[in-house]
């Protein structure tokens, strides 16, 4: 008995001690916000009646326009980890829209917060983080819209959430995600796939890039013509990776590649000599990596090279958008010569009208770094959102239905709609296109595929 | 009456406080947002949201000190049963069994969608049941094993458990455990239509109060543990416990059945891990195999360490301080310091673990006890134990110690 | 005195020759694998072996770490691993852009370079792994033999977060200086320059490290105070002195171990976590305390994962690589907690 009121006396003690080094702390801040900027500066701040969403993951409010906001976008993208070169790029670009626009989508005042779905110790996106996100998006009644994902694993945890929202479910779209069976179904999906992310019944979610079968018979195709007879493919088992390696392995068959092997590599190992060694021995002229740089892929090529020869030898590489990075060359710059990656949309100086323009008030952004082409569907998806934002009344619900009511034409990716599945459809320009590049010291342009359509039906499964 | 009151009295203040303390807790949610309107301290309180998470941690590691506390076995791999927890809510509660077509209690879904729905409250127990045979399972070979060679043991299965549920997504053709991509969504607790006239929620995922009754629901599954935890502490069995965790050939001459004991309290520890895990899931709506690594299993145990290995109310507090700090305080501390000093390096979340790792070292050299000590193992670290200390050679008998009773 | 049903069960089993039974029944099973998979394919069941042999080598100067803190102090260095990690971080850097080295320069320079380096970072995580034992583990030598075990899963946490901090979150390499073209060659069997250059630090360094604990006063010393610290403090022997020698070689193996690695394969801050688990493990199968054992337990390992990754018939592949090292630690510590060559540890078992 006596321990126990110690006890409690030391726990009233701590509070008060924790209140008090809490205080300590928020005493300096309130000099932080000057000039026209209106930052809400932490958790539990806000700006006009836009509660913010926790400082935990996201940025604090950016609001730069006249009065209030009333409604909030977040974005939600892997901040940390090899990722990170692309994605800044996006949110910069979701920036630069907003600015442009003076934080106004038709009478809306919309105000932004960048959120992080990675964590700084795994260095790419987390489970974890993706699920308490969409929790925070799916409670904060101002937030109409989330641009995001990067990694479709991470949308797949997130849509469910998010279509589930009170008010109709928050309207999601991606620059990034290419995993088919997000929005339909087929052979090559699951039978609760895509039905189980919309568990509210309405679909909540819609991409401007073409999905993987498209990717995988772009590939594919391209493979053929480098002569390929007989591929083994290897993926990380995450929903991305294992996405699109199924979609070029359906893909590969119907464009006559034979498949040697198709089989998983585990991120945490520290060798795959052996796993070549077995590659080597089953007489594979190229090899396919379905996954992320991030998963230990520099490892992976290296060790290609080492047991297989270089890319540009009697074993081929292929890679795709997962890798098509310029930090896959850094991290592996003897061994990624010659190996092929590919990536949705055309080369970022064939862009025309609307998508170069951008592209060339964008460079100055950067700091001199290239840019990227995710920066360009970046700022596609941005400029989606917040027209549906624009033409709505400002309810979830209406952001949704206007988002699927979306027909862009002459937009930065050229002109396409928004079909029932939320992918893009009637597409013209770069939407459906993609670009394979040649890894020298950096990524060159080979070529751009737009791929056949019953290739991209065989990937599909 | 008289009894219940004369008995109240005869804890004294303790209970009273203690009383208040709960039922301050249970209204949290009705003026967390006026606290979080206070000038200087309110952007450093915790949202409901984060609370149920922090309460579910805590839950955990009150259950993780049966075993490293009382039963003084240390368990590197608890996260297995918090996986195992999950997994158990995500097959009777979600769509991953589409061959199977059987719903019982389950609430806020159409009745033809394809899967197992059971009732998340039904879904609770069974998961403590599984993760306690799991427990049992694991415990049967092991525990005859000495103390630190059973924390090796521990970490091997909290490393393979997630290995297994990665690649479960083909176990002979049959798809266990859905691979990466894990199972989502899981069902939503809630009252069904009969709560609606009681003006309880249809189903909590759906409500808009979503977060508060996720709040009062873990905090009832917490006080339970805590409950079970004490009484524990002062029954037959908890006694054992700490008999063997004092001298274990003591205890096994004094006729404590060594095994048994032990094999108990990993049962029992499991249990409420197991209960804890399927809950979270159930919040977060899913279960994945990259939620379950070694360093949840080193933030509970750094928990029950920061608290006092054995004392229930340090583990309480020690869980939810590295509980707020795991979930929101590092962050909004880190992003205050940020904001008016403008040092972009210092970013407290980045190296969270660290920050563990210190709290753990620094406690077990500066104040080994915890924060607030259990008696009895405080005295245990003063005058010493019966254990082999680190450097002592000369009374290592075998690598196992092997139970007296059966040679 | 009643019988625990549970225990009784298992020891029946255990008397019986049951378990062994069971364990014998394993390794044959696993014997026969091997053999059908050499007849199947020998050319290439030698270069996957050979893959092992050097993925092995590395895993035994990091278990050897292990093992000699273990046999002194018998105390689980959780953070050996994250030293090990933190050392060969550290030597990227260190060989990147300190010594500015490149892959086009010149013989003479790259090896001055690597000498250089690994004199340096053998010296300084030799410093580094005993001023841990000195602030952590020294005052817990009469603490419960579980204190200092939680005080080492901490201290790893401290360690993996400074290589966090300084090296942040991406992938370190270095250049592949030597060379990966073939050294020895019999048919298709190959074995190239890098990997020999593995062998060729591990095999001195083994041998270095045998004649030192062997043969020289201070290894001598070692070995008394693991067998009886009161003893050897009775006799002379500076015991505090010596703990922290022991340390600081172990500090150094980490050092090297890591410059080893670092020459095949990339690093990250958690490479040590994985690592160090996997070397702990060849460490226990060897026999934990016992310096040959720690070699052979990290050979076997190495040959078991490039197996299970490079074979072809009957393999479960590389999805269940760590799933298998950690299903041996524990089977092993199950059947014979002792190890391989457990009968020569120090502790006497």
């Amino acid at each position: 008995m006596i321990s126990r009121k110690h006890g409690l006396s030391v726990l009233a003690l701590l509070v008060a001690v924790l209140a008090l080094v809490a205080a300590g702390c928020g005493g300096n801040d309130s000099s932080s916000s000057g000039g026209t900027t209106t930052e809400a500066s932490g958790g539990g701040g806000s700006t006009g009646n836009v509660e913010a969403l926790p400082s935990s993951s996201c940025t604090a409010v950016e609001y730069k326009g006249e009065g209030d906001p009333d409604v909030l976008l977040a974005s939600d993208f892997p901040l940390q980890g090899s990722s990170r070169t692309q994605t800044i790029q996006i949110v910069e670009a979701i920036r630069y829209l907003l600015e442009q626009s003076n934080y106004k989508a038709g009478d809306h005042n919309v105000a932004f917060q960048s959120c992080d779905d990675a964590t700084a110790q795994a260095g790419k996106w987390d489970s974890g983080k993706c699920s308490t996100n969409a929790q925070a998006y799916a409670g904060n009644e101002k937030l109409v819209g989330v641009i995001g994902t990067f990694n479709s694993g991470c949308a797949a945890i997130e849509i469910p959430v998010l279509n589930q929202a009170p008010g109709g479910g928050v309207a999601m779209i991606s620059p990034a995600n290419t995993y088919v069976c997000l929005t339909e179904g087929g052979p090559g999906c699951d039978a609760t796939e895509p039905d189980k992310y919309y568990p509210g019944g309405n679909r909540n979610y819609a991409r401007v890039v073409a999905h993987d079968a498209y990717q995988g018979a772009a590939v594919a195709e391209f493979a053929k013509e480098q002569g390929v007879t007989s591929v083994y493919i290897l993926n990380d088992k995450e929903a991305y990776g294992l996405g699109v390696a199924t979609n070029f392995k359906n893909a590969a068959k119907a464009v006559g590649i034979k498949l040697a092997g198709f089989e998983a590599w585990d991120p945490k190992a520290s060798s795959y000599e052996a796993l070549f060694r077995k590659i080597s021995n089953s007489g594979a002229d190229a090899v396919f990596l379905g996954g992320l740089i991030d998963e230990n892929g520099a490892q992976v090529i290296k060790d290609k090279v080492s047991v297989l020869g270089p890319n540009d030898g009697k074993v081929k590489l292929f890679a795709p958008d997962g890798f098509t990075t310029q930090q896959t060359i850094d991290e592996a710059p003897e061994a990624t010569p010659g190996m092929f990656l590919s990536v949705a949309g055309v080369p970022i100086d064939e862009f025309k009208g609307k998508g170069a323009e951008f592209a060339k008030a964008f460079k100055p952004r950067l700091g001199g770094k290239a840019i990227d082409p995710y920066a360009i569907y970046g700022a596609q998806a941005a400029q989606v959102m917040l027209d549906a934002i624009a033409a709505s009344d400002g309810s979830r619900a209406d952001v949704i239905a206007k988002m699927f009511a979306t027909k862009v034409t002459d937009g930065y990716l050229g002109s396409f709609g928004i079909n029932e599945n939320g992918d893009p459809s009637g597409a013209e320009g770069a939407v459906v296109g993609f670009t394979i590049y040649k890894a020298t010291d950096k990524l060159e342009t080979v070529k751009t595929i737009s791929p056949k359509p019953e290739d991209v039906d065989a990937a599909r499964g | 009456m008289n009894a219940f009151e004369q008995r109240l009295r005869s804890y004294g203040p303790g209970a009273f406080a203690a009383l208040a303390l709960i039922v301050l807790g249970f209204l949290y949610p009705k003026y967390a947002e006026s606290l979080g309107n206070l000038s200087l301290l309110g952007d450093y309180v915790p949202s409901v949201n984060s609370m149920v998470i922090m309460i579910v941690f805590t839950m955990m590691a009150v259950g993780l000190n049966i075993v490293v506390g009382y039963a003084g076995l240390l368990d590197l791999g608890y996260v297995a049963f918090y996986a195992a927890g999950a997994y158990t809510s995500a097959w009777f509660a979600s769509q991953q069994f589409d061959q199977w077509n059987f719903h019982f209690g389950a609430v806020g879904i159409s009745d033809d969608l394809p899967g197992i729905h059971l009732s998340i409250w039904l879904v609770l127990p069974l998961a403590g049941l599984f993760t306690a045979m799991a427990g049992i399972l694991i415990g049967l070979p092991t525990l005859r094993l000495r103390g630190d060679y059973l924390a090796i043991v521990t970490l091997g299965f909290g490393e393979i458990i997630p290995q297994v549920v990665r690649n479960g997504d083909n176990v002979f053709g049959f798809d266990l455990t859905h691979g990466t991509f894990g199972i989502s969504p899981i069902d939503s607790p809630g009252f069904g239509s009969a709560g609606d006239s009681l003006g309880l929620p249809l189903s909590y995922q759906s409500s808009f109060e979503r977060a508060q009754w996720f709040y009062w629901t873990a905090l009832a599954l917490l006080l339970i543990t805590v409950f079970c935890s004490v009484r524990l502490r002062d029954s037959r069995l908890g006694r054992a416990w700490i008999a063997i965790r004092e001298d274990e050939t003591a205890a096994a001459a004094m006729g404590v059945p060594l095994m048994r004991t032990k094999t108990w309290s990993y049962a029992i520890g499991a249990f409420f891990g197991g209960v804890a895990g399927a809950f979270y899931a159930s919040f977060k709506s899913g279960a994945f195999p990259a939620d379950f690594y070694f360093n949840i299993s080193v933030f509970l145990l750094c928990m029950v360490i920061l608290g006092g290995m054995g004392s229930i109310w340090g583990v309480i507090l020690g869980g939810m301080i590295l509980g707020y700090l795991n979930v929101e305080g590092l962050a909004t501390i880190g992003s205050k310091v940020q904001s008016s000093t403008g040092w972009d390096w210092f970013e407290p979340t980045k190296f969270q673990f660290g920050i563990y790792g210190l709290i753990i070292v620094g406690m077990m050299l500066l104040r080994p006890e915890g924060l607030i000590p259990e008696r009895r193992h405080k005295r245990e670290l003063e005058l010493g134990v019966a254990d082999t200390p680190l450097y002592d050679v000369t009374h290592e008998g075998s690598d196992t110690d092997r139970d007296p009773s059966n040679d | 005195m009643a019988r625990p049903p549970l225990t009784s069960t298992f020891d029946r089993l255990r008397r019986s020759g049951a378990v062994a039974l069971i364990g014998y029944g394993l390794v044959s099973l696993v014997a026969l694998w091997l053999v059908v998979n050499f007849f199947k394919e020998p050319t290439e069941f030698i270069n996957v072996g050979l893959i092992g042999l050097t993925n092995g080598a590395i895993y035994g100067l990091v278990a050897l770490g292990y093992t000699l803190v273990y046999g002194i102090l018998q105390l689980i260095n959780f953070a050996h691993g994250d030293v090990f990690a933190l050392a060969g971080l550290t030597a990227s850097s260190l060989i990147v852009s300190g010594l500015g080295l490149e892959k086009d320069a010149s013989v003479l320079a790259i090896i001055g370079g690597m000498l250089l380096t690994l004199v340096v970072i053998m010296g300084f995580f030799a410093f580094v792994n005993a001023a841990i034992e000195f602030v952590a583990y020294r005052r817990l030598r009469r603490a419960p033999r579980l204190a200092a075990l939680i005080t080492a899963v901490g201290m790893s946490f401290i360690v993996q977060n400074v290589s966090l901090a300084i090296f942040d979150v991406n992938f370190r390499s270095v250049p592949s200086f030597i060379p990966r073209s073939e050294a020895i060659g019999i048919g298709d069997v190959t074995y190239s320059w890098n990997k020999l250059a593995a062998l060729l630090i591990t095999i001195p360094v083994l041998v270095l490290l045998t004649w030192f604990v062997q043969s020289t006063r201070q290894g001598k010393a070692m070995r008394a105070v693991a067998q009886d610290t009161e003893a050897s403090a009775m006799m002379g022997i500076n015991v505090n002195r010596t703990i922290s020698v022991t340390f600081a070689i172990a500090g150094a193996l980490a050092g090297a171990a890591g410059i080893v690695y670092l020459l095949q394969f990339n690093m990250r801050y958690d490479t040590g976590f994985e690592l160090g688990l996997i070397a702990f493990t060849a460490a226990v199968l060897g026999g934990i305390g016992n310096l040959s054992g720690a070699v052979l337990g990290a050979l076997v390992i190495g040959f078991i994962q490039a197996f299970n990754e490079g074979l072809t018939w009957y393999t479960p592949g590389s999805d269940w690589t760590r799933s298998i090292v950690f299903g041996i630690l524990i089977a092993i510590l199950v059947f014979r907690p002792e190890g391989l060559l457990g009968e020569r540890t120090p502790e006497g078992a």
